[in-house]
């Protein structure tokens, strides 16, 4: 049954044995020599063991004269459990045409879609596509009944995941890029169109690396949220990111598994050097503040001078966006600036509460920052931060100046701290003694010493307490119990932690 | 073996070089230190590796993405 139509008097045994062969021996072969799963291996990879139930096992290309050669047209549906819980799951199947895309196997995508929304269901998509199907997909009729499906809208009602595991062109590029957690394998890559195409449509020759590689999408376009080495690696990252959320926007989060474990707050206190001028890693402070282990990056390797991570604290979900001073001094700089507003649109969506922890110089201005548009992004970020109805707990860990103070819960965040190693004001004291004084720094000179002096007191935590601007005052080694406190305090009791999603429909890529 | 560019990310002043050629260093074991937004912030290495040339000097002005030093990946 390898071509043609399928006759009638096959046998349904028969019938499902060759649909589960797939693209047939040969191919799943080298699949098996090159290390790489095929596509019912990372199902069971994803879901837990036993719990899938396929949809759509049966269908095939609409192209009658392909039935045979099209088990399951190509991509795997269907419903499992990923730890107790249900997901959808689709798998493209490179050994069937290349997983490309075709009528049907988009019907079945739909209908998926549509299926984990009323279920209240996330959706996982384990991807790899040659992209569109030839003849299927050729001329206003192949093109016009890919219109009439209008496949491609997302509400965030639920969940997405991606595994991007191969090449990937096309229909499976726009999965990848929508999802709310995207894990790629090294030696995988994604793009609009193949290196085929881009050569013939613009005599550019590139490779499949240059176009979408793993790192190409982790620091360039920061459509990766995780890259893994193996098919096996990425799947587990997806297990793991869905573990920090809720089935469907209309609940909360679930409560973490592990046994709760705090780090000594005394460690915070060391990590924080008591010089203006020294810098530490942002990453440390994210782990010592979140329950022991509990830390998940989120899209690591863009925009480092803000690290963004899903963590539990007292094993409540809670998602983390922290300066790292090591980067750039922790200046915010608009792929920064994107990341945290498209991690705001995540948690928003989804009603994980959000901390942010600033020790930021402020926005990384200049020619460049200018002329990519910076101020569009530091406004879109502040409009993403006020819309967000989830509870916002800010700590000002030590400097935090200018509309930077501002976009890290300066403004409207429900609790607001800064430790007693912080400090407000709208530049650095020094740059605001030469601007507002005309004095430059000179080791001999007690005047510039004193304006220096009186500059320092006057971004004091006690200033912005003072005034009732921050809600209190906080020792580094008391941070984890007081957002603990806070994020108990503000959860949104009367609507059982749901939030009100206005960010939901916000764009998927800045 | 192969020839790693060290880059700055930020603009800055050179503070202090702390690696020396022949140096063995860690991913993110820092290769020097600029001045840069009132703060000292190293530049790391980008990967495992052995320092092959510093490229520039104590006070030297450094522009964003310049290559400050080569390392050899091992």
């Amino acid at each position: 049954m390898q071509s043609g139509e399928i006759n009638a008097d096959v046998t349904f045994g028969e019938r499902r044995a060759h649909v589960r062969a797939m693209g047939g021996a040969v191919k799943l072969k080298a699949r098996r020599d090159a290390g790489v799963m095929n596509a019912r291996e990372r199902i069971d990879a994803l879901c837990d063991a036993g719990s899938f139930t396929e949809i759509g096992e049966f269908a095939h290309s609409v192209r009658l004269e392909d039935a045979a050669r099209t088990p399951a047209d190509g991509i795997v549906t269907g419903f499992g459990k990923v730890e107790g819980r249900v997901v959808a799951v689709a798998s493209f199947d490179l050994t069937v045409l290349g997983a490309s895309s075709a009528q049907n196997n988009i019907r079945k995508l739909g209908f998926l879609k549509e299926s984990a929304s009323r279920a209240g269901a996330p959706c996982a998509f384990l991807i790899e596509s040659a992209g569109a199907r030839m003849p299927d997909i050729q001329g206003a009729a192949g093109m016009g009944r890919i219109g009439l499906l209008n496949s491609n809208n997302r509400d965030r009602d639920t969940p997405w995941v991606s595994a991007v595991l191969g090449p990937c062109y096309g229909m499976g590029t726009w999965y990848a890029v929508q999802s709310d957690f995207t894990s790629v394998r090294r030696d995988a890559a994604f793009s609009v169109s193949s290196p085929k195409v881009v050569s013939v449509a613009l005599s550019q020759e590139v490779s499949p690396e240059e176009l979408g590689g793993a790192d190409v999408h982790a620091e360039i376009t920061g459509f990766a949220d995780h890259v893994g080495e193996t098919d096996a690696e990425c799947i587990a990252a997806l297990r793991r990111f869905l573990s920090y959320l809720p089935s469907h926007a209309q609940e909360a989060p679930p409560l973490g598994r592990e046994p709760v474990e705090a780090h000594d707050g005394a460690r915070i206190a060391a990590l924080i050097p008591q010089a203006r001028s020294k810098v530490y890693d942002g990453r440390k402070l994210v782990e010592l503040v979140a329950d022991v282990g509990s830390v998940l990056p989120w899209r690591t390797r863009f925009g480092r001078t803000l690290e963004t991570a899903l963590a539990r604290i007292n094993g409540r979900s809670v998602g983390i966006v922290a300066s790292n001073p090591m980067r750039k001094g922790g200046a915010i700089d608009g792929k920064s600036c994107d990341k945290m507003t498209e991690f705001i649109v995540l948690c928003d969506s989804f009603n994980i509460p959000m901390l942010l922890l600033a020790d930021t110089p402020g926005f990384l201005v200049g020619l460049q920052a200018e002329h990519e548009a910076v101020a569009g992004k530091i406004m879109n970020n502040l409009r993403a931060l006020h819309l967000a109805s989830v509870p916002k707990i800010a700590v000002v860990v030590r400097k935090s100046y200018g509309q930077a103070y501002l976009n890290l819960g300066g403004a409207g965040a429900d609790a607001l701290a800064v430790m007693t190693t912080g400090e407000v004001g709208f530049v650095d004291p020094s740059v605001a003694v030469s601007v507002v004084h005309n004095r430059r720094p000179a080791p001999d000179d007690p005047a510039y010493a004193e304006l220096m002096q009186d500059m320092v007191a006057s971004n004091s935590p006690y200033a912005l307490a003072g005034i009732f601007a921050a809600h209190s005052v906080i020792q580094p080694a008391e941070t984890r119990e007081w957002v603990a406190n806070m994020l108990e305090v503000y959860a949104r009791r009367p609507s059982a932690g749901v939030g009100r999603h206005r960010l939901a429909t916000w764009p998927t890529s800045l | 073996m192969s020839a790693i560019d060290v880059k700055s990310e930020i603009s800055g002043r050179v503070f202090e070089i702390v690696a020396r050629p022949g140096d063995r260093l860690a991913e993110d074991d820092p290769v020097m230190i600029l001045e840069a937004m009132k703060m000292e912030i190293a530049v790391g290495a980008p990967c495992n590796g052995v320092v092959k040339q510093i490229l520039v000097g104590n006070e030297d002005s450094i522009a964003e993405g310049q290559v400050v030093a080569i390392l050899e990946a091992v």
